[in-house]
């Protein structure tokens, strides 16, 4: 299987970037599996320090720690606190304040660590903390006043895109190692009726193709008069792209003039 | 044409998506994994009985969504819920006279169920902020209080410009 998956990959044309996922892959696997003996091996005692050592700022405690089964920690309490809507305010010690501290965002590097099941646990709490800084910035908004601290929101965005991208890594990841194939939908690189070339996705038809009068109508293909056209077109880009290269230059050599001491700048 | 490449799979319908697959009759359940769908709790404009509050939700979102979203995210039980869109408003206008469009929203009215109330709290509340002894802020606000004193006008001159007179 592995094998066949391995061969399968190296047919394909983007060989080394599929490799390379693979391997992160594998890497994520070997990580859980070390994980896993760890935590077998662990007290509970001991378990309190990796606790306490993994806590990341945007997130309480009992998330952070790569539990995925009761059993192991029976001395640890980690029911979620069912505040209700409640959850759409920050801690009453932090109303009024006029700044609130926050560590960074999660990094791509820190997820990766982590189980899939923790990933999407730690959605949620994100969720929840994006939910409460849009309240609490609407109603500073409504009170005319100014949010405390507004970066909050920027760095809880990054953490979710980033959660993002490493779910759809290991979802690509395994989707080559069971199918060989990078995309979820497959499509092909087509020409268009203009010359260009796009990734097309492919979708179910009731009818083949061959009988299927509303498929035949698209035009995956670029007539021969179209040539001249597009050349026209890469002329234009071309000098486009000149012209904006020699008025950058001559600006720069003016400033130079102006200011004989001025560093250019490398590019 | 620009296409923008972002593998999307059915299966694992994950968030950062445009629009959702509509659900029709006989379908497989849509099953939201990750959704990306942010409430804002928001004070009511006009007074509600108390056990209404109002949110502003995504367009995208219906009752149902709305329903499901607060009772398995929040666990708040949820009775009733109805919706409307606000137009945002098109009546200011630019430097070239053309209408600017605040963008339109979708607005919630949510009644909890079980006799649940929800009164808005105050989260802005007037704090004293007394900075502590020799602490940074402290020194600062007296420098920025010294230099207001010696920025201000010479009141004998009452209000009369400075640049006027010898």
């Amino acid at each position: 299987m592995w094998q066949d998956a391995l061969l399968n990959m190296a047919a394909c044309s983007s060989a080394g970037r599929v490799l390379s996922l693979c391997r992160r892959f594998q890497n994520v696997l070997r990580i859980s599996s070390a994980t896993n003996i760890q935590r077998s091996a662990v007290n509970v005692t001991k378990y309190h320090c990796q606790l306490y050592r993994e806590t990341s700022p945007l997130v309480s405690p009992f998330w952070s720690s790569p539990t995925s089964t009761a059993s192991q920690c029976r001395g640890l309490h980690t029911t979620i606190s069912r505040r209700g809507l409640e959850e759409f305010f920050d801690l009453p010690e932090n109303w009024g304040e006029a700044n609130v501290k926050s560590g960074a965002p999660w990094t791509a590097k820190q997820l990766r660590t982590k189980s899939n099941e923790d990933l999407h646990k730690l959605w949620y709490v994100l969720l929840k903390e994006k939910n409460m800084l849009l309240t609490l910035e609407q109603e500073s908004k409504r009170q005319r006043l100014q949010m405390p601290s507004p970066e909050r929101l920027r760095k809880v965005e990054r953490s979710m895109f980033r959660l993002e991208t490493v779910v759809t890594e290991r979802e690509t990841a395994l989707r080559l190692l069971q199918t060989g194939q990078e995309k979820g939908r497959p499509g092909a690189w087509r020409r268009n009726l203009f010359g260009y070339i796009y990734w097309y996705r492919f979708k179910e038809y009731a009818i083949p193709w061959y009988m299927n009068k509303r498929y035949k109508r698209k035009t995956f293909y670029t007539p021969h008069f179209v040539q001249p056209h597009m050349r026209l077109r890469l002329e234009k880009h071309l000098r486009d792209k000149t012209r904006k290269a020699n008025s950058e230059k001559q600006k720069l050599a003016k400033l130079k003039e102006k200011f004989p001491l001025m560093k250019v700048p490398a590019s | 044409m620009r296409f923008v490449g972002r593998t999307q799979s059915l299966t694992t319908f994950s968030s950062f998506l445009l629009s959702y697959p509509l659900y029709q009759l006989g379908n497989p359940q849509l099953r939201l994994f990750r959704p990306n769908w942010f409430l804002t709790l928001v004070r009511p404009g006009k007074e509600q009985p108390p056990d209404t509050v109002q949110f502003r939700i995504p367009m995208e979102m219906t009752k149902c969504d709305v329903k499901s979203y607060l009772e398995k995210i929040y666990n708040v039980p949820v009775g009733v819920v109805r919706t409307r869109i606000q137009f945002g408003s098109n009546k200011k206008r630019n430097h070239l006279n053309q209408r600017v469009k605040q963008p339109d929203y979708k607005v919630a009215y949510v009644q909890l169920a079980q006799g649940q109330t929800f009164t808005f709290p105050d989260i802005f509340p007037e704090k004293d902020r007394t900075p502590t002894e020799g602490s940074m802020e402290e020194m600062q606000e007296k420098f920025m209080e010294d230099e207001k004193q010696r920025q201000k006008l010479d009141p004998r001159r009452g209000g009369v410009t400075e640049w006027f007179g010898l």
